[in-house]
């Protein structure tokens, strides 16, 4: 919209070849520059240049609806709002499942399910629409080279047993996972520009990046002087491209992230110190400054990141072999929390608590503190005795 | 009259030749007239005609004001601005609390930018500000529309559509509680439907399409008079990439503002705007602040910071000109945005001072 070239916004060709002479081709160059200097540049009245400023703004302004018309254009087509993702307490909370046409991150430490989850997200999305699913293909744009398509196979064997009874459908499933590995920021961006056309050609429904923060942290060292305004730049450029896929095709977008140390020395006052080996030390929080209030594990990528994504999942460590998935941000969704294992077929939520964990307090999603792995170790060093029932979750992915 | 030639909005050219030919003031054009101005400087009559026609609107717009009666400045003394300051509605929140520190609510003619960290509750005021203007007068209420512009893409309708229940529920209680004719009336425009047919969604993806929105907007208004709230969710959104000249954005952001403040005032409605917060390091420390740097901060009549305490999300008021700084605890319950219940259960009935925008609070809601 904002390249789009004067021509197109019915401006006479005359005054078109006059302002170009100026650099000034696109709406955009134009809507940018100030009354006096339009005038100048058009050689036309004060009055003259403000109808040439509405004629240039209707051909850059977004149509209007109504919120009922909205409304409408939803419950026309209820399954398509959202992505179930068949874990109940979770999709009741969310109203429905993941939603599409917004961002959604899953934020863990690492070996919690992240990978798990979104390859679980992907068998759901092939599923045809009468299942639940959004029968689609999906990109999965993988940056840790953490995809195993056994494990895929396994899931969608195990989950939907009865529907995917063949090799021939578990074949046709994964036919249509397209999977990309992208090494830096700079081709991850380049590949999220160019998806506008792929998603036409084969009909996708569903964009997973596992995971953002992976690439973005080996490049930008927030220590540095300007990375991190370079490193915002570059997210939310990255967001605003996916927020428009996502928004245009109607699609879910997932995305993974990290954790961080975020150091806290008092009320209000934070550093974001973005360095993976300091997470293990961390929960000593001896580091920095020895006052109170160390410092506590949260997402990764900042606070502008924490904007740019509309919904954020937490997936963090309870007692092994359970763990938590919290809805720490969320339009619709009350903050909640649920436990889960990692099985054959995949995430399965443990029902045993129902409605009573949902809370309306909630914390700050940017500085939601999780929980990571070294005391669930330290408690198994002393239990040798405990047998390990995470055999099964251990030989999936190299995340762990 | 004796306005000098190099001020009138002509067209840059057309003064140079002016300027060129001698002509100092408007007066000494009107007295020309076509004909003669056409051959002095070498235009032709249509544009010498429509060269006069402009200075004698800039003229007659001049005498207007200087007589002070009504033109495109107002003048008026402090004691009508107090009286139409005192009629002058406000949009609730729906929180007393919040209320009480603005002073009544969010107030019309005004700017107020709400900054926050991410989820902690800018678009669900925001959301709840858009049904809440619609409430009949009645109820307390401005029975407004509201337009909605939205860069980041949080507007959920699902969510709308639940506070929107909420609030019809809660006027059909106070209809019923208090019996009354009118309110009753009232209450059967005040539907679901209605709502959200009244909200008016515009989705900006970039700061050329907002700019153009915004330049758009008073037409908008006057084709849409009774429109009483205009909320920029996400003002800070586009500008904070792809701008590498900094001071291109100062410049765009100020002139949002300005034109922004313009709506304000002669549509007589409250502009609401939302920003996010930013790390700022300074020596070796990091605060968060508000996004869009500190010329920003002088855009908006009203500042609230919305920010979290452990588990309890609090607003402070941190600038306004009539209300001092405070700061309260909020909740958000699939209602929509409202006060923490208080923790002592206090029976009060129709003792106390009859709101007519609230209602004594049933057994449900103490659940709740």
């Amino acid at each position: 919209m904002a390249a789009k070239k004067l021509r197109r916004a019915q401006l006479s060709l005359e005054m078109c070849g006059r302002l170009s002479r100026y650099q000034i081709t696109t709406c955009q160059d134009f809507l940018c520059l100030s009354l006096l200097e339009l005038m100048k540049v058009t050689g036309q009245s004060y009055y003259e240049v403000q109808k040439l400023l509405c004629k240039v703004s209707r051909a850059c302004a977004p149509k209007m609806q109504t919120a009922y018309e909205m409304k409408l254009k939803k419950s026309v087509n209820p399954s398509s709002a959202f992505l179930s993702t068949t874990l109940h307490s979770l999709d009741g909370v969310l109203h429905g499942g993941v939603p599409c046409g917004s961002l959604t991150e899953i934020t863990s430490p690492p070996g919690c399910g992240k990978t798990q989850f979104c390859i679980m997200l992907s068998v759901l999305a092939t599923l045809p629409v009468s299942m639940g699913g959004l029968d689609g293909a999906v990109i999965y744009i993988d940056t840790e080279s953490a995809f195993s398509a056994e494990r895929l196979i396994e899931i969608a064997a195990n989950r939907f047993p009865t529907y995917f009874d063949s090799d021939e459908k578990l074949l046709c499933m994964t036919r249509s996972i397209h999977l990309y590995r992208e090494l830096t920021c700079c081709c991850v961006l380049k590949r999220i520009m160019s998806l506008e056309e792929e998603i036409i050609s084969k009909k996708v429904k569903l964009i997973i990046i596992d995971s953002v923060a992976s690439v973005v942290r080996k490049e930008f060292d927030t220590k540095l002087q300007g990375n991190l305004a370079e490193r915002s730049n570059f997210l939310t450029r990255g967001a605003s491209v996916l927020k428009y896929l996502a928004e245009e095709f109607s699609i879910p977008v997932i995305l993974t992230n990290q954790i961080t140390t975020s150091l806290s020395s008092g009320p209000g006052i934070r550093a974001d110190l973005v360095s993976p080996a300091d997470d293990l030390s961390l929960s000593e929080g001896s580091s920095v400054s020895g006052k109170r209030d160390s410092g506590c594990v949260t997402a990764a990528l900042g606070n502008t990141w924490s904007h740019s994504v509309n919904t954020r999942l937490i997936l963090q460590y309870h007692d092994l072999p359970t763990r938590q998935l919290l809805v720490a941000k969320s339009p619709v969704a009350p903050f909640s929390t649920f436990f889960y294992t990692i099985e054959k077929s995949g995430l399965i939520l443990q029902d045993q608590k129902d409605q009573t964990n949902v809370v309306w307090e909630g914390t700050n999603p940017a500085l939601q503190p999780i929980r990571v792995r070294n005391t669930a170790l330290k408690d198994t060093l002393h239990d040798a005795a405990l047998p390990s029932p995470t055999g099964e979750t251990s030989r999936s992915t190299s995340n762990l | 009259m004796q306005r000098e030639v190099g001020t009138l909005p002509l067209a840059p050219a057309l003064r140079a030749r002016l300027a060129a030919a001698g002509f100092q003031t408007a007066q000494e054009l009107l007295d020309t007239g076509p004909c003669g101005l056409s051959k002095e400087i070498g235009i032709s009559r249509e544009e010498a005609l429509e060269a006069l026609q402009v200075v004698r609107q800039e003229c007659h717009g001049d005498a207007a004001r200087t007589a002070g009666g009504s033109g495109a400045t107002r003048n008026c003394t402090a004691l009508e601005l107090l009286e139409e300051e005192q009629t002058q509605g406000f949009i609730i929140t729906f929180c007393s609390a919040l209320d009480n520190i603005l002073g009544g609510g969010v107030q019309l003619t005004k700017i107020t930018e709400i900054c926050g960290a991410p989820g902690v509750g800018k678009t669900q005021l925001c959301m709840q500000l858009a049904v809440d203007v619609q409430i009949p007068e009645c109820f307390g209420g401005v029975a407004g529309e509201a337009v909605f512009i939205d860069t980041e893409g949080s507007f959920m309708v699902d969510r709308v559509v639940d506070i929107a229940a909420a609030c019809v529920q809660h006027c059909h209680l106070i209809a019923e509680a208090q019996q009354e004719e009118d309110l009753r009336k009232a209450l059967e425009t005040f539907s679901l439907e209605n709502i959200l047919s009244h909200i008016y969604y515009f989705r900006c993806r970039d700061y050329t399409e907002l700019l153009a929105q915004v330049y758009l907007l008073p037409e908008f208004l006057s084709e849409h008079s009774k429109v009483r709230l205009v909320v920029i969710d996400g003002i800070a959104f586009p500008f904070r990439h792809d701008f590498e000249d900094l001071s291109l954005r100062t410049r765009l952001l100020n002139g949002l503002a300005q034109q922004l403040i313009i709506i304000a005032n002669d549509h007589k409605s409250a502009v609401v705007l939302t920003n996010q917060m930013t790390t700022r390091i300074a020596q070796s420390q990091s605060t968060l602040v508000p996004a869009l740097g500190e010329s920003w901060g002088h855009a908006a009549t009203v500042r609230l910071i919305f920010h979290w305490d452990n588990s309890q999300r609090l607003a402070t008021l941190y600038k306004s000109p009539s209300q001092k700084e405070s700061t309260i605890a909020y909740h958000i319950t699939s209602h929509g945005f409202r006060d923490v219940q208080p923790p002592a259960v206090t029976h009060s009935t129709e003792g106390t001072e009859l709101n007519p925008r609230k209602r004594p609070r049933t057994e449900e809601e103490k659940q709740q």
